[in-house]
């Protein structure tokens, strides 16, 4: 079966309220093309859920598409904190949900396994289980020592960037794999985006690197440089220098305007051509 | 406190003070690493420690490129090609599963820098102030929940020993430290077990597993820890003086780091950002002529 979209049928078929899972970690292999084009015309409301988050959550909140957030974590790594996540986080003008890496895995392979809850020693010690109510303590029926119970993570959609996919929806991971496959897995309809769509034939020579099945998939869309502002290995590295100029935007809320009107659509041609043109990323970028 | 390079020619000679403070701290860090374990390069200074102990004293220590693959490569401290290098160098590439099993089966160490460590080894990447309205919210507990619950030894480092960092009580448990809780749902022993300042080197070992100092660097005196330290420490009298690095610890470092990536981690505002862009300028050109020629797959 053929599934592959445009970026705008996407955004079209993500319904408001929509609870979704975004892969990638950080500033790595997020799928931003369709971040972008959310955050312009998504409708909203939504539910994220991300084990390492940074710039699709920063992106969203700071366009009010956001109800809800469960996170391990939001931040730019080396180059500093969330501003938008800050803000939201200061002002209690959005819900958030704090777990943590391996707990956000446990809730997504608990949907994954069609069980309510996964056990876990995780949290126990820390303020974790204090803010959360999602957790529970529970004592272990058999030798009865105390335990955690994660509950199913259950996304409508994930969204996961990859670096090749065919038109079926499998999909190619050649860096580090993140909790892609678990995403795409728990979610009851998953999109790729893709830096190159390739036939099934030529995808299948990729052996091992096949991370993402077709069976999990549901969408295929095609976008080059389609993680950018984020590194997609092995072929472009995160752009920090655009990196700070989000940044520096996302902190200030009169340049973020600005930042939104220029960057921000569901045309990706035309982000690409905001950001340079992809000769010019190719000369910053590639490795 | 930066530098403590001696300089100028009165200075006496130059051998026995010509390290730096990340030069000083990263050995320390290296000294605590042994055996056959998964060791995570998540920091610059974690990644240089896991690399110097493994050219040093523990051999068998599988280190990672970042922080969840590459294993069997020499990391290079980059600021975005760590998953590039796994690939240049034919790492082993490692999944997040991988990772986490290592972590409960007690087979992995890292060196972690929270924002806040307190008197009991609890120590926070949250929030500063209440989580649910903080004064400044940080970036969530990350990973530090499995280590805690899990590893039986744990290592924090702090660059910056400031009543800030260093805290009677953290505003926020991201990791678990030393307490009833622990001891009524965990009930492991060891973990925490260093934290290593820019001043000195502490553990738990104190009152009630209280901090205690177990060296200080030189140069450093008992009254410039407690006046950092906005609560009573146990010192031992004389306070020993942490081993500085030897001159091949030092070659090492500086070797596997010609970006002078670790110096970052003590900088902030515009010397930081500036720093980040000028490594970032420079360090496709590094990994080339590191792994050259390029052994990678295709694409």
């Amino acid at each position: 079966m053929n599934k592959l979209m445009r970026i705008d049928e996407v955004v079209g078929a993500i319904p408001a309220g929509a609870t979704i899972a975004v892969g990638g970690s950080s500033l790595s292999r997020k799928p931003m093309s369709l971040v972008r084009a959310l955050a312009a015309r998504g409708r909203g409301d939504f539910r994220l859920i991300v084990d390492v988050g940074g710039p699709e959550v920063d992106m969203l909140l700071g366009t009010e598409k956001v109800r809800e957030v469960i996170y391990a974590f939001v931040g730019f790594e080396i180059m500093g904190l969330s501003p938008h996540f800050r803000r939201a986080r200061e002002s209690g003008s959005v819900a958030f949900q704090e777990w943590t890496e391996f707990t956000v895995m446990a809730g997504l392979d608990a949907t994954v396994k069609r069980v309510p809850f996964l056990p876990t020693h995780v949290g126990l010690g820390t303020d974790v289980l204090a803010v959360n109510g999602a957790f529970r303590r529970f004592a272990d029926p058999f030798g009865g020592e105390t335990l955690v119970a994660v509950p199913a993570l259950a996304p409508d959609f994930a969204l996961i960037h990859v670096n090749l996919a065919d038109p079926q929806g499998n999909g190619v991971i050649l860096g580090d794999g993140h909790v892609d496959v678990l995403c795409a897995k728990a979610a009851k309809r998953t999109i790729l985006s893709a830096e190159r769509v390739v036939s099934a034939e030529e995808l299948q020579r990729y052996g091992r690197d096949v991370q993402i099945h077709r069976i999990h998939v549901d969408g295929v869309v095609e976008a080059q440089w389609g993680a950018h502002f984020t590194g997609c290995a092995p072929y472009y590295r995160a752009d920090l220098r655009h990196v700070q100029d989000y940044l520096a935007a996302a902190r200030d809320p009169s340049s973020w305007a600005e930042y939104v009107d220029r960057f921000i659509g569901d045309r990706h041609q035309d982000y690409i051509a905001a950001v340079g043109g992809a000769e010019a990323l190719i000369g910053r970028l590639e490795v | 406190m930066s530098e403590q390079r001696s300089a100028g020619p009165a200075s006496p000679p130059a051998a026995e003070a010509a390290y730096t403070i990340d030069e000083l701290m990263i050995t320390v860090m290296a000294r605590q690493l042994q055996g056959e374990v998964l060791v995570s390069s998540v920091t610059a200074l974690g990644a240089l420690a896991a690399h110097l102990a493994k050219r040093t004293h523990a051999p068998d220590l599988a280190v990672l490129s970042t922080p969840e693959s590459g294993m069997e490569v020499a990391p290079i401290p980059t600021l975005t090609l760590g998953q590039f290098l796994t690939d240049a160098q034919q790492g082993i590439p490692l999944t997040m599963e991988d990772i986490f099993d290592a972590i409960f089966l007690d087979r992995f160490r890292i060196w972690i820098n929270p924002a806040q460590v307190d008197r009991h080894g609890h120590v926070n990447i949250t929030a500063i102030g209440p989580w649910d309205h903080p004064k400044v919210a940080l970036v969530g507990s990350r990973g530090i929940p499995e280590d805690t619950s899990h590893l039986s030894e744990i290592f924090y480092y702090v660059t910056s020993h400031t009543p800030r960092s260093i805290v009677e009580q953290v505003d926020f448990r991201s990791g678990a430290g030393y307490g009833p809780e622990r001891a009524a749902e965990l009930g492991r022993p060891g973990s925490p077990t260093l934290l290593l300042t820019n001043l000195g080197l502490f553990d738990w070992s104190g009152p009630n597993h209280t901090l205690g100092v177990v060296s200080l660097h030189p140069g450093v005196s008992p009254d410039a820890v407690r006046e950092a330290t906005p609560f009573p420490l146990a010192l031992v009298d004389p306070v020993p003086t942490t081993a500085e690095p030897t001159a091949m610890d030092l070659a090492l470092i500086r070797a596997a780091d010609p970006l002078d990536v670790r110096k970052l981690e003590f900088l902030a505002g515009r010397a930081a950002a500036e720093g980040v862009v000028n490594i970032y300028e420079r360090e496709r050109q590094a990994l080339h002529a590191a792994v050259w020629p390029h052994r990678g797959r295709s694409r």
